[in-house]
């Protein structure tokens, strides 16, 4: 958009003249046509964005003219005359007004640096020219959220790091969301804006190409995560009688599909969750399945549990084999649900070797624990939803089973610490108010979606907005809000002297600090009949954030507490209710005490394992995960090796080095997870480059026992 | 002897007859921590034991290490006793 007016040196001669609207100065104009100077625009401008009256518009508007004529600037640009209206406004105390009057946009510096130089806030985003749009897109959005969608005080919570807003600069979306393939398979492709319409697919190959455009279409959509519910179930009507090598083509297509998306929005890969499962889970059991042509089948889906684990299986060897250069594939990430039920289902031992042996060879597998009677459905990093009652009978018609979260916001743990210097009644009481500031933050964002979805199939989400089935694609009724949190384990040492892994006391402390967030947001929940939830932010970028605030506004204290290299600038607080990445523990003793918080964390948990080099055998990593399953509460788990890929000679060896092993060329890059996907260390921000560094990788331990079985030892 | 930690919930039909069995313990001289799951403190050390029904009992040695635990169930008082003095020293 250009909005530079030009002010000739020649013309400057007329600044003498009493009315500059006879001035001869040429304006180029947003609609990049030049127009001449006109100071009725202002006073236009006033009236129509603010709610000045006229006669003070126009007072204004002379005033800034004069202030014009009487420089010796050479050139004024729009942003400039905007700028001095603002002063103006200030003048005059129009506090109000001069908001309404801001303009959003970029300094000329920053937007150079974006196009020169990649963006770090997210590694997903690669640096090109879609990367460039997306983030100018969104740092207007970003600004135009602070200024007009939430109120004063949210935004200044924000600005402080008191607590995070994630992704404003998706404001005019939700979140992140859960789908089911049901919805594809039973109306077809017919989207709003769409120029063809497709009815429900045929072949399999044709079902596929469906879910990646629909899956395109909710990433222009949503934030964050698109997660498909029991994938492998749901595609099994159409791989009826396919031989094995035809099912691993569709596998290899589904996978290489998703992983090969960065051509969507922003260039950016869709983060695609699978959702997979050995057994049929038990609320799908004696649903009709629906079939090839959208049609039902005449059988339930209890009656295509062989196909279901024959494609879950094929997806597997697929991840095994990895890219084209042995690599693992970033996205879309399996998640394999360990349930009661599948440790009945014939097979399970087989197909749990199979993927813990991807686990440890690739790293791809995501085991979610669902014990009990819990169904979940994850979405993001580690968000997932317990079906309730409602969901349940919603299963009976699987294509309403489609969820999203509305928003995240996460809080500054570590900030309330310093604040309350020690006195517990300051801490709780200071964590209280800072959960209403979050629930505020939600009903603000939640009215406005509000406004947008009302604008219906005509309006800007008008996807979300689109009646199939008698409900609006978005069930708002059956949205969450989260609230999650960063530096549990920092506000807990400020707190009290020391991290939640040196003693039981300190740990303690810590669940108090989550079961009081719990309670609170349950109440606000009963409060608004909202589904208020906590959950483990991934905070990629935010546990950098603020840690950086803090580094500036609580120094010294700050310094001594903040996790990383304060020289390098690589600064931290530990991601959510995680121990010190850098504590030296067993991975099963993390696993447990970090699965101590998960029952309170209503949204989703997750503890990551990280192998570095190590490579366990299949049999190892199956016996703890069944033991994690048996004898913990912990919701999910993920065994993260490290890699070396080498862009010269293309092959991926294992472990973070500088050259490669099979070349020796240094144009390497080093792969492993950032949080809750895995990505090249090249795109990571600097929090998480101190983060990597301190990780203790769990080198040994689970190889040394091999086939015994591990102890686990819990109490 | 070790002590008797007990979680409850206001609604919850059998946790009545487990506080009563609290009290029982209390008159007989026995150590007895009383939870409530609606309490910050309550649902805090629940999670430390990974108690997700009530109600349910729990007894510890001196040493804070579990001994014996009911889960969503209500012993009877006898067996309570039986596994508390068998962990006496």
């Amino acid at each position: 958009m250009s909005t530079v007016i030009d002010m000739k040196g020649d013309r400057q001669r007329l600044i003498d003249e009493a009315e500059t609207t006879d001035m001869a100065l040429f304006v180029r104009t947003s609609d990049e046509s030049m127009l001449d100077w006109d100071r009725q625009r202002i006073v236009d401008a006033l009236v129509r964005e603010t709610y000045v009256d006229y006669d003070t518009a126009r007072e204004i508007a002379r005033e800034v003219e004069e202030l014009i004529t009487t420089s010796k600037i050479r050139m004024i640009t729009a942003p400039l005359i905007r700028e001095l209206v603002d002063a103006k406004l200030i003048e005059r105390g129009l506090e109000q007004a001069r908001r309404m009057h801001t303009r959003l946009g970029m300094p000329l510096f920053d937007v150079d640096q974006l196009i020169l130089h990649p963006n770090k806030e997210n590694a997903n985003v690669p640096h090109g020219p879609e990367a460039t749009n997306l983030t100018l897109a969104e740092r207007i959005k970003k600004e135009y959220a602070l200024l007009s969608v939430f109120s004063e005080e949210i935004a200044d919570a924000h600005m402080r790091g008191d607590l995070h807003l994630h992704d404003l600069g998706f404001v005019d979306r939700p979140y992140c969301s859960g789908q089911s393939l049901e919805f594809i398979k039973r109306f077809g492709l017919s989207l709003p804006n769409s120029i063809a319409m497709a009815k429900p697919a045929k072949h399999p190959e044709v079902l596929l190409a469906h879910m990646v455009k629909f899956a395109a279409a909710l990433q222009s959509h949503f934030a964050g995560a698109i997660g498909w519910d029991s994938v492998n179930l749901f595609f099994a009507p159409y791989v009826v009688g396919m031989s094995d090598r035809d099912l691993e083509q569709l596998a290899q297509m589904m996978i290489f599909e998703f992983s090969q998306q960065a051509v969507a929005r922003g260039g950016q890969a869709i983060f695609t969750d699978l959702n997979l499962y050995w057994e049929v889970p038990k609320h799908f059991e004696d649903v009709p399945a629906i079939g090839p042509g959208g049609e039902a089948t005449g059988k339930t889906y209890s009656e295509y549990t062989n196909e279901a684990q024959r494609f879950a299986r094929a997806l597997f060897d697929v991840y095994q084999d990895g890219d084209g250069s042995g690599r693992p594939f970033f996205f879309p990430k399996p998640l394999v649900h360990i349930t009661e039920k599948f440790f009945k289902t014939p097979g399970h031992m087989d197909f749990l070797n199979h993927i813990c042996d991807v686990a440890s060879e690739k790293g791809n597998t995501y085991f979610v624990f669902d014990r009990g009677e819990t169904a979940k459905i994850s979405e993001c990093c580690r968000l997932s939803f317990k079906l309730d009652q409602t969901d349940l009978e919603d299963a009976r018609q699987p294509w309403k089973m489609r969820y999203c979260a509305l928003q995240n916001v996460s809080l500054n743990l570590p900030r309330i610490a310093y604040l309350a210097k020690g006195e517990d009644t300051r801490l709780f009481s200071r964590i209280t108010e800072v959960i209403e500031m979050a629930v505020k933050a939600h009903l603000e964002k939640k009215l406005f979606i509000e406004r947008l979805l009302a604008l219906g199939e005509k309006g800007p989400l008008a996807l979300l907005a689109m009646d199939r089935d008698g409900a609006p694609y978005l069930r708002m009724h059956r949205a969450s809000f989260l609230i999650g949190m960063v530096g549990l384990n920092e506000l807990v040492q400020i707190h009290t002297g020391q991290e939640m892994h040196q003693s039981k006391q300190a740990f303690k402390f810590g669940l108090k600090v989550i079961a009081h967030m719990k309670l609170l947001v349950d109440k606000f929940g009963e409060r608004y009949r909202m589904h208020f939830v906590l959950e483990q932010t991934p905070a990629e970028s935010t546990a950098y954030r603020f840690a950086k605030l803090d580094l500036k506004y609580h120094s010294p204290k700050s310094g001594h507490i903040v996790k990383g290299d304060i020289s390098r600038g690589e600064v931290y607080y530990t991601n959510s209710t995680h121990l010190n990445n850098s504590a030296v523990l067993n991975p099963i003793e993390r696993v447990r005490q970090e699965g101590l918080f998960h029952p309170l964390i209503e949204a989703g948990a997750l503890t990551h394992i990280w192998l570095g080099e190590a490579r366990p055998s299949k049999a190892s990593l199956a016996n703890f995960v069944i033991k994690t399953f048996q004898l913990t509460q912990n919701d999910q788990i993920a065994f993260s090796p490290e890699f070396t890929t080498c862009n010269a000679c293309n092959r991926t060896s294992r472990g973070l080095r500088t050259s490669c092993i099979y070349c020796g060329s240094e144009d390497v890059d080093g792969i492993t997870r950032i949080t809750g996907y895995f990505t090249k260390l090249s795109s990571w921000n600097k929090g998480k480059i101190g983060e990597l560094r301190n990780r203790y990788r769990n080198q040994g331990f689970l190889q040394e026992k091999k086939e015994e079985g591990m102890a686990l030892e819990v109490g | 002897m070790g002590s008797v930690k007990i979680f409850t919930k206001a609604k919850c039909p059998k946790c009545p007859a487990a506080k009563e069995m609290a009290k029982t313990l209390k008159r007989e001289g026995v150590h007895v921590l009383n939870y409530d799951l609606d309490t910050v403190d309550g649902l805090a050390e629940a999670s430390f034991y990974s108690i997700l029904s009530t109600p349910s009992i729990i007894i510890e040695d001196e040493e804070e290490k579990e001994m014996a635990s009911w889960r969503g169930v209500v012993p009877t008082l006898q067996e309570v006793k039986e596994r508390l003095f068998k962990s006496a020293p």
